[in-house]
């Protein structure tokens, strides 16, 4: 029994380990370092992990090694081997930067409680993405949920509003889980397994009321998690209230995902067969996708309130790769997992400066912002480059998302889809062109409640933001990384589901 | 990566980019002397690097070209950095730090692109010019400079837009990025969408009739300087990128016509002799779209060099005396001969290269486009390209040193234009009469060296034709002087009565010119209420208080959820 046997299973054993044990440690510094230090050792589990899958192809662990389907197997493949390097990605420099950000947004008899919290909420993310068993994706989403709710309610010391948002996310959050297990139920009285290899080969020819109501169930629950307009309702105040490292990390992880279930679920369990993944492409996620894409850029374009703002950007963007999958093809699969990938990083590194001007200022209220390149202009540099990632400038993750998109868009023949996207690309230069103005071209308030000292973020958050704002410009100009392995793992999936190649 | 920094170290515009931001770190007084020596250092990477392509880049798993010098590009590319150089020269001393980084940066995106050997670098050089140069348009500072500028970037953000999608269609039909001769029609003579779409972003920027009115709204409103920049470098990117990709479509002759034509109906009446220089621009680069529409790429290359050399230098002239007496009026100017007498002889060279009077640069390589159109056979096209000859004698030619220097005394006597203006004005005067007079190094550089082979400009076909031309418009000039039909008071329009339009009259230029002023207007009234109409909307339900955007209780958001399972569990059961 060597370590790399043991590979596929580290990222969901380190950090589920070494959460009980945050509870344990006083409170203070000692539990953000222990955090840290396995947020690190997870990220290079999941590195290796990456390495190995794209060498080597897929590989199958058996739990206990108990087979499958009796046993619950982890099933790794390009696709969500890509999804757990950027989940453990995020996390390692979120929680580097989380330390600074807590101290001041969170109790600190609650520390141990908080870095806990997010090492399981990790877990329950890389659980989700690592698993081949239907049933254990319900567990770890709960897992992360749970967490979740919890770490967003603490932002409750700073704006008491994240109880109220923290309680609907877990109402709405309960009602999409308890879909998905309604849904996971179906599938098995219908086939009697909960292996996702498993249920695909039982499923054949199995098109009855049974299974469309079972796949009916999955998808609106996941799309709940995902933020799929209009059941984002929860999003932007769980978002806005919670505390800056939390938002930074849900933000780039969780939504990305549970659409990540999604695929994994169209494409891997049920298949192009069923004249319900057709339907549902063309008319609901096709339409909702481009629904989200504007109204909720529309309302960001408004927002007063900066973190608000990018919270319904985020909305938006799920819009981008709900449209890229309905376009059923290899290239718009591609672009939804590209654009996974970058909105991740985007969003991140917004977020993260978001929370600097928090530190100093007090408030993520637009205000806020005024003249912040005189006050911080390196957090001020870092949210534009950031921003402009957002919009889709060239030489940034953005464009590389948009190219994608627009090129799956008039492969698949949707002419107008690839001019809408440019369009809502236009209202993302508007809302994020406003910030910008306030922060470059306003005078900073000299008295008053936005006044603010002269004074830019510490180093120790600083450099994890930079840390992704580089890579919004790296894998901007390097796509062979993300795009290359995106297109692999698009065209693997989709020969699984039987689609055109 | 290192093959990355390889390929931007071999990119001039980088270069030049990249000096640029270093102007925000220097000292205010050094900027411009740094100016000249990183330009310095463009122009000897440039060299170096000879003809060739180089730069090379992969993304999107294709190869990127990201410097291309061939004959055509390397042309433009000189006559930027010359350009560069005497800007500079004139703008000697400028303190602002944003100025002086556009001064550099602007310059640089526009040679990127001319240097671009692919449509992805084209486009991204394409909106870095946008970008880079609004700052140049705001550099007033006043509200009315921020609006122009945000109208200029919509239109040139617009440009870029349809530029993009023009890639992706190329792309999509031809699986590569090359930029290279593209031509508007099939084999089948059909339209090309991908081409079309590319030809309108190239013609937004080039200014093409109907899509002109950026450059009369933004230019005039910029700084002294920042006009001058302005008038050089994004139209003729936009000529390179037709001669690139466009050479000898027919519809580019028509157009290039009526560009030549109509800009010299507004600027007769113009007051302003900013807007006037403005309309001269349309016109001059109606000239290079008409060459390249007639194939002649020797023309329109040669003339954009030419162009860039004499235009700048009115504007430089004109922008001398707006410095000395704070106005760009007709109305206001005159009689600075008196005082500003270097200034007005200067101004003179211009003019007349810019008519192209023999000896002059404007004479050696207008010739160059004339010529294409009558060898083409195209009697009226020939016509109308001499037609709008004589309008440039009168609204360039004559009405801007004329009413400038001379015409009514206004009773202003300034001193001469200072120091680094003189220099950098004088560099440009002697390129005019120099390369007038000795052509040969420029027809060296022109793209095509087999056509130029047997071409002299100085055989007596050439001269009789240009004198009778411009002798012509010379004396209705001096006999309108004369008779005195010619009101100094109101010195807006008499010119146009030459004997080449006596027959429509001013009336009816005026009556064209206003009518289609008020149609713009209107359709602009009625355009920008419906999108405030449309806002207000818009903001009603997703404002903070709108439906949109409002906090809904739990109860709401799970009717949501339940309608869409609804929603999502009829359409499975009917698929």
């Amino acid at each position: 029994m060597n370590l790399i046997a043991q590979l596929p299973v580290l990222p969901i054993i380190i950090p589920i380990v070494a959460a009980p044990i945050t509870l344990l440690l006083p409170k203070g510094r000692v539990p953000h370092l222990w955090a840290c230090l396995f947020s690190w050792l997870t990220f290079a589990a999941c590195i290796a992990l990456f390495a190995e899958v794209s060498s080597t192809g897929p590989i199958s662990y058996h739990l206990g090694d108990w087979a499958p389907p009796i046993g619950i197997e982890y099933y790794i493949d390009l696709a969500n081997a890509l999804v757990l390097l950027l989940v453990s990605g995020i996390a390692a420099v979120v929680f580097p930067y989380a330390y600074r950000s807590v101290q001041l947004e969170v109790d600190e008899r609650q520390t141990p409680l908080f870095y806990g919290a997010l090492l399981i909420c990790m877990t329950g993310l890389l659980g989700v993405t690592i698993t081949g068993d239907a049933f254990n994706v319900f567990v770890f989403l709960e897992i992360s949920s749970l967490s979740g709710y919890a770490l967003i309610a603490m932002g409750a010391r700073r704006d008491r509003r994240a109880l109220t948002a923290a309680f609907n996310y877990l109402v709405m959050g309960t009602i999409g889980a308890t879909f998905f297990v309604i849904g996971l139920g179906l599938l098995y009285q219908a086939t009697g397994t909960l292996n996702m290899a498993d249920l695909a080969d039982r499923l054949i020819g199995q098109d009855n009321r049974m299974v469309e109501a079972g796949f009916a169930f999955i998808l609106v629950g996941m799309g709940l998690k995902l933020a799929m307009f209009p059941m984002h309702l929860w999003l932007p105040n769980a978002y806005t209230y919670a505390p800056s490292a939390v938002t930074a990390f849900m933000a780039a992880t969780a939504t990305k995902v549970a659409v990540y279930v999604i695929i994994r679920f169209i494409f891997s369990v049920f298949n192009f067969d069923f004249a319900f993944i057709g339907a549902a492409f063309t008319y609901v996620l096709l339409p909702l996708g481009l629904a989200g894409m504007f109204v909720a850029s529309f309302v960001a374009l408004f927002q007063e309130d900066v973190k608000r703002m990018l919270a319904y950007s985020s909305v938006a963007q799920i819009g981008y790769m709900l449209l890229g999958l309905s376009f059923a093809t290899v290239e718009g699969l591609t672009a939804t997992l590209v654009h996974i990938f970058n909105h991740a990083l985007m969003k991140g590194a917004l977020f993260m400066a978001v929370g600097c001007v928090v530190l100093r200022a007090g408030s993520h209220s637009i205000y806020a912002f005024a003249g912040l390149s005189k006050r911080m202009p390196v957090t001020t540099w870092a949210f534009l480059i950031s921003g402009l990632s957002l919009i889709g400038v060239p030489l940034t993750v953005g464009f590389i998302s948009k190219w994608y998109l627009l090129q799956a868009a008039f492969e698949a023949g949707h002419w107008y889809a690839g001019f809408l996207i440019v369009a809502s690309s236009l209202i993302a230069l508007a809302y994020v062109g406003r910030v910008a103005e306030v922060m470059l071209l306003r005078e900073p308030a000299e008295d008053g409640k936005y006044a603010m000292p002269k004074e830019e973020a510490p180093l120790s958050m600083l450099i994890p933001m930079w840390v992704l704002v580089a890579a919004n410009i790296y894998f901007g100009v390097r796509t062979d990384l993300t795009g290359g392995i995106a297109q692999r793992a698009a065209e693997t999936l989709m020969s699984m589901a039987g689609g055109a190649p | 990566m290192t093959a990355f920094f390889e390929a931007l170290l071999a990119n001039p515009a980088v270069i030049l980019t990249v000096g640029a931001f270093v102007i925000f770190f220097l000292p205010r007084h050094l900027a411009c002397a740094w100016c000249l020596l990183v330009t310095a250092f463009s122009a000897i990477k440039l060299y170096t690097l000879g003809l060739g392509e180089y730069g090379a880049l992969h993304v999107f798993g294709e190869q990127l070209t990201t410097v291309r010098v061939d004959p055509l590009s390397r042309i433009f590319a000189v006559v930027f950095h010359i350009a560069i150089v005497l800007n500079v020269i004139y703008a000697w001393g400028q303190r602002d730090k944003a100025q002086n980084f556009a001064m550099l940066a602007y310059p640089a995106a526009c040679l990127g692109g001319v240097l671009a050997g692919d449509l992805i670098t084209l486009f991204f050089w394409w909106e870095m010019a946008a970008i880079t140069s609004v700052f140049l348009v705001w550099a007033p500072g006043t509200r009315v400079t921020y609006l122009a500028g945000m109208r200029y970037l919509a239109i040139q953000i617009l440009s870029g837009v349809l530029l993009l999608g023009g890639v992706a269609l190329t792309y999509r039909e031809t699986g590569s990025f090359a930029f290279d001769m593209m031509g508007l029609r099939d084999a089948d003579g059909a339209v090309k969408i991908s081409a079309l779409v590319m030809f309108l972003a190239f013609g937004i920027k080039s200014a093409f009739p109907l899509l002109h009115n950026w450059v009369q709204d933004a230019y005039p409103k910029s700084t002294l300087t920042g006009a001058i920049i302005l008038s050089i470098f994004t139209t003729k990117l936009a000529v390179y990128s037709l001669a690139r990709a466009f050479p000898g479509t027919n519809e580019l002759i028509y157009i290039g016509v009526v560009m030549t034509l109509f800009p010299i109906f507004f600027a007769l009446i113009e007051n302003d002799l900013r807007k006037v220089l403005c309309y001269s621009i349309n016109n001059q680069v109606g000239f290079m779209v008409c060459a390249i529409g007639l194939g002649t790429i020797n023309g329109a290359a040669g003339y954009a060099f030419g162009n860039i050399i004499f235009e700048g230098l009115l504007f430089m002239a004109l922008g001398a005396a707006m410095h000395r007496t704070g106005t760009s009026k007709a109305t206001e100017l005159g009689g600075l001969y008196k005082t500003m007498p270097v200034t007005m002889a200067l101004c003179i060279v211009g003019a007349l290269s810019i008519s192209a009077f023999p000896g002059t640069l404007g004479f050696v390589t207008k010739g160059l486009i004339i010529d294409g159109a009558g060898e083409a056979h195209l009697f009226w096209v020939w016509l109308g390209l001499l037609f709008a000859s004589a309008g440039v004698l009168e609204h360039a030619g004559i009405k801007i040193p004329y009413f400038t220097f001379f015409a009514h005394d206004s009773g202003q006597r300034p001193k001469d234009a200072p120091l680094p203006m003189m220099i950098a004005m004088g560099i440009a005067a002697a390129l005019c009469l120099g390369l007038g007079i000795y052509p040969d190094p420029l027809y060296a550089l022109l793209p095509d060296q087999a056509a130029i082979a047997d071409y002299h400009p100085y055989t007596a076909y050439h001269l009789i034709e240009q004198l009778q031309l411009l002798l012509w418009a010379v004396l209705a000039f001096a006999i309108l002087i004369l008779v005195k039909w010619y009101p100094a008071e109101v010195p807006s329009t008499n010119l146009d009565t030459d004997w080449f339009y006596r027959v429509p009259g001013r009336a009816l230029m005026s009556w064209a010119a206003g009518a289609s002023r008020a149609t713009w207007i209107a359709l602009w009234g009625i355009f920008s209420g419906r999108v405030q109409a449309l806002m207000a909307r818009v903001y009603s339900v997703h404002g903070p208080e709108g439906e949109m955007a409002r906090s809904w209780p739990i109860g709401f958001m799970a009717l949501w959820t339940a309608i869409l399972l609804a929603l999502v569990l009829v359409i499975s059961f009917i698929a």
